[in-house]
């Protein structure tokens, strides 16, 4: 990226943060890049999202179907679109893939909740296209985001599994075994046609790809969940409602509706029938972490704000005068490092776990084929053929284990709620010491305390996440299955 | 619905909760969200005007005033009932109130029967502030409700021991209102900052510790709103949660889900009880434990509930995110928790 954005103390915090100062002894160029990412977005939350931000979200309170896309096409300049998308085709993403993304998360986050929500949920739309080895895709769906961003075109993903009677439901297996699905792909000539809702869908009526999850038979939707990759231009696909939220409203909620939309073969991410096990769950194993940063992101938003205020003077007097609120300030500090703490320790476990299949030379080796082959339809459908699929996921299996991706599960689960409930502390202990004073800080803290509620609910409610913990590393009954090679259909 | 503990409480509460909870129920659940967000104020106005067919807006005042001479757990009573369904409606009636108090204390009876329907704000003006002299005033108020379309503005510019009070008419030469940019919580009641450029004061009123009794009447009435606002957060979530399905059963049936409605359960038993037993004993130390408990209580109860409505629980037309935000406010006026504990312990060691 280039740009500088950090402040010397914000630099010197980030460089400082123990496990972050301990890996760049080993690896000195591999963190400094990713303190570039972070150097980016805090040049675009000070160029950008801070001056547009409190405008927004009043005006979307006003006018819930506006949408900026100023902020966004700003977010090209500064590569935001491409972090999650690995280097070989032309992306961010490295060695450091899930830190990257939630150090730059956090960094957007602190500026605005919505916005960072905005930026960030084109990455979870991204992030089943990678994690699935769907490489077919790879070089058609995410060349373009990469080409488009540079020529200052968002082009937009969002992720849908979220149903209007399965919420929690889709997040868990043994919950979606019981769920009352309504999203159904069945199977015809050539591919499956869809019908169905999905809600709540963030970036949902902006996005022009998206990925989503059905099931092949909705009596048994867990042996038959599938992820499949959606076109906005598909016949049958609208995106009708976007709904009024509390907070982070930058970024629009929306509702998918589906009406007999064809999808073909080609577009199912992974095998039929995988879409919890290598869809969902790994989804979250890499992306928990990181909406934990968001929620962190937020508390020090707000966290900063508040800061300001207690210098601001009134009546004579200043609030950061009084050892009440010095202390307040240092249990904030506390709070903000603590949840750096925990995401860090999720996304470096992350990282370590697609490292070793994107950065492999073997993996690397399948780039070397020139671009004009591998974007062409032969090569395509190689790709996609059963034995194409199967060469794909022997690979994918013998880099990711089935163990690693539960224990980053975990980690993921355990940063996401502590996190969001540590950021909901924050911002609503800033307002109690504010009180109803009239500065234009108490505004971002009200909004970051309206914001901070979302991280509570989304990737799970607290509770879901709390039951993944305990499933996953209490009891260890919950263990995710990466489907071997050579799958074919449902069992 | 879910049934709260028995409470014992005279007949004649009995009768003005049911008289407050039928106008609640009919002016103001069914519009409540448009109560929230309603930027013409036309329906504000509407629900303000039947309120004062109950005498609501002048509930307080004694008989021989004009007033409804209700003392303060009636008051509270038909506080709560209100906040059940629009806490924002329920802080406009409380903040006017509050600011006739002190016309009443200096027997200025003239000054009660002369204010229209017209909301107007009580404005805690913090020593320092606001100055007095020649009879003009000068200076300014960070934030007071119904601020907006005041015509009559209170003042106590004694701050917290200030036995003298102002009013200022809301038009007067010198009054600029400027309504806060972005109030998120108990709307209804919209706020604003006031300059005073040697404004003309209309009324002098002294005795007695008439900032300590606004106080002590804001107070006990946010409680009341808070507990109120507890209230439809189980309500709420009560229905809810026995309507949704998801984990393989209704999520009523999930023991996370019940532990929040029994918390919730518990924040109005505790509201309400404090609110009594403030009232009962009078004085401003009982009024702030009700005060800063039942809206920390009100806090949560709404921050869970939203929690157990899941994602619809965030979006505005459930009407639960309102409470979290109507709730935060009433914890956030008119100061803040720290500071109502610092004087808390003040005024006990004072006797
Ligand atoms: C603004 C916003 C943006 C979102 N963005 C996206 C998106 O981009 N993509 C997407 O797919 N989804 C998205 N979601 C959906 C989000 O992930 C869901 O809201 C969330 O998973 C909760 O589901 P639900 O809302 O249906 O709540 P429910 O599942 O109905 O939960 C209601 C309550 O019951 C509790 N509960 C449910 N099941 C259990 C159980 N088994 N045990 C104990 N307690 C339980 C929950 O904890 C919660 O308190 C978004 C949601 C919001 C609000």
């Amino acid at each position: 990226m280039g740009v500088k954005g950090l402040s010397d103390r914000g630099r010197q915090l980030l460089l400082d943060f123990p496990p972050l100062a301990a890996l760049r002894e080993h690896d000195r160029k591999g963190i400094d890049e990713i303190i570039g990412l972070v150097e980016g977005c805090a040049a675009y939350k000070r160029d950008v999202a801070l001056p547009m931000a409190l405008d927004i979200d009043e005006q979307m309170e006003k006018e819930p179907e506006y949408f900026n896309w100023d902020m966004m096409r700003e977010a090209c300049k500064y590569n935001i679109f491409s972090l999650a998308i690995p280097k070989a085709v032309g992306g961010l993403a490295d060695k450091y893939m899930i830190s990257g993304m939630a150090l730059a998360v956090e960094e957007l986050c602190s500026a605005c909740g919505g916005i960072g929500l905005a930026l960030a949920a084109h990455s979870l739309g991204v992030a089943p296209v990678i994690a699935s080895g769907a490489m077919a895709h790879w070089d058609t769906v995410l060349h373009e985001i990469v080409e488009e961003e540079k020529r200052g075109n968002p082009v937009l993903m969002a992720y849908g599994i979220t149903e209007p009677s399965a919420g929690t439901d889709v997040e868990e297996p043994e919950f979606l075994e019981v769920g009352k699905i309504g999203m159904e792909a069945k199977k015809t000539k050539g591919g499956y046609v869809l019908n169905g809702r999905k809600c709540f869908i963030s970036g949902g009526s902006e996005a022009k790809y998206f990925t989503v999850t059905a099931a092949t038979d909705r009596s048994r939707p867990l042996e038959t969940w599938t992820t499949f990759l959606v076109e906005r231009d598909m016949e049958g696909f609208s995106t009708p409602r976007v709904e009024l939220k509390m907070g982070q409203r930058a970024c629009h909620a929306a509702e998918l509706l589906f009406e007999d939309v064809f999808v073909p073969d080609s577009h199912v991410l992974g095998y039929e029938g995988d879409g919890m096990a290598n869809g969902i769950l790994i989804i979250m194993a890499a992306s928990r972490g990181p909406v934990g940063a968001i929620a962190n992101g937020i508390a020090r938003g707000a966290y900063e704000h508040f800061l300001a205020w207690t210098r601001e003077r009134r009546n004579g007097k200043r609030p950061i005068d009084e050892d009440r609120i010095r202390m307040s300030l240092a249990d904030m500090l506390g709070i903000i490092q603590e949840n750096r703490g925990l995401y860090i320790n999720h996304s470096l476990v992350g990282d370590a776990v697609f490292r070793s299949a994107f950065t492999h030379p073997i993996f690397l080796s399948a780039f070397l084929i020139p671009r004009s082959i591998r974007a062409s339809k032969p090569y395509a459908a190689l790709l996609n053929s059963y034995y194409g699929k199967a060469f794909v996921n022997i690979l994918f299996r013998y880099f990711i284990k089935d163990d690693e991706v539960t224990d980053m599960l975990a980690k993921a689960s355990l940063a996401k709620f502590n996190c969001a409930d540590n950021a909901m502390e924050l911002t609503s202990r800033a307002l109690e010491l504010m009180g109803t004073d009239d500065s234009v800080e108490r505004r971002w803290v009200e909004k970051a305390f309206r914001d901070a509620k979302l991280t509570q609910i989304y990737e799970g409610t607290n509770q879901l996440n709390r039951l993944v913990v305990y499933n996953t590393e209490i009891a260890r009954t919950l263990k995710v299955e990466v489907p071997g090679p050579f799958k074919k259909g449902v069992s | 619905m879910i049934k709260l503990p028995e409470f014992s409480e005279d007949q004649e509460y009995r009768i003005l909760r049911e008289t407050a909870a039928a106008y609640a129920a009919k002016e103001l659940g069914p519009q409540a969200e448009q109560l929230d967000l309603d930027p013409a104020r036309w329906r504000i106005k509407e629900a303000i005007a039947k309120a004062e067919d109950l005498g609501m807006l002048a509930a307080l005042i004694p008989e021989d005033y004009g007033g409804g001479g209700l003392d303060d757990y009636a008051f509270c009573v038909a506080l709560e009932e209100i906040a059940v369904e629009e806490a924002g409606i329920a802080a406009v009636l409380l903040a006017h109130n509050a600011a006739l108090l002190p016309a009443a204390m200096g027997e200025f009876k003239a000054l009660i029967t002369g204010v229209g329907p017209d909301a107007f704000p009580v404005c805690l003006a913090f020593p320092g502030e606001v100055s007095f002299a020649d009879g003009k005033v000068k200076g300014r108020v960070p934030f007071a409700l119904n601020a907006q379309e005041c015509s009559l503005i209170t003042l106590l510019p004694g701050g917290g021991g200030g036995t003298q009070a102002l009013t200022v008419r809301g038009d007067a030469a010198g009054v600029e209102i400027n309504a806060e940019p972005y109030q998120m919580g108990l709307r209804a009641a919209r706020a604003g900052s006031i300059r005073l450029e040697d404004a003309e004061a209309s009324n002098v009123i002294s005795g007695g510790d008439m900032a300590g009794e606004v106080q002590r009447v804001l107070m006990l009435g946010l409680a009341s709103i808070a507990t109120g606002i507890s209230r439809n957060a189980l309500q709420k979530a009560y229905a809810y949660a026995r309507e949704r399905y998801q984990g393989g059963k209704m999520i009523i049936e999930h023991q996370q889900m019940r532990i929040f409605l029994a918390e919730m359960l518990a924040a109005v038993e505790q509201g309400r009880a404090l609110v009594k037993k403030a009232c009962e004993d009078g004085g401003l130390a009982p009024a702030m434990v009700a005060w800063l408990r039942a809206t920390e209580r009100a806090c949560k109860s709404a921050t869970d509930g939203v929690q157990v409505h899941g994602g619809y629980g965030y979006m505005r037309d459930y009407g639960m995110e309102r409470l979290m935000r109507d709730a935060k406010y009433c914890q956030m006026y008119p100061m803040t928790s720290q500071e109502a504990l610092l004087r808390l312990l003040e005024i006990s060691e004072t006797g």
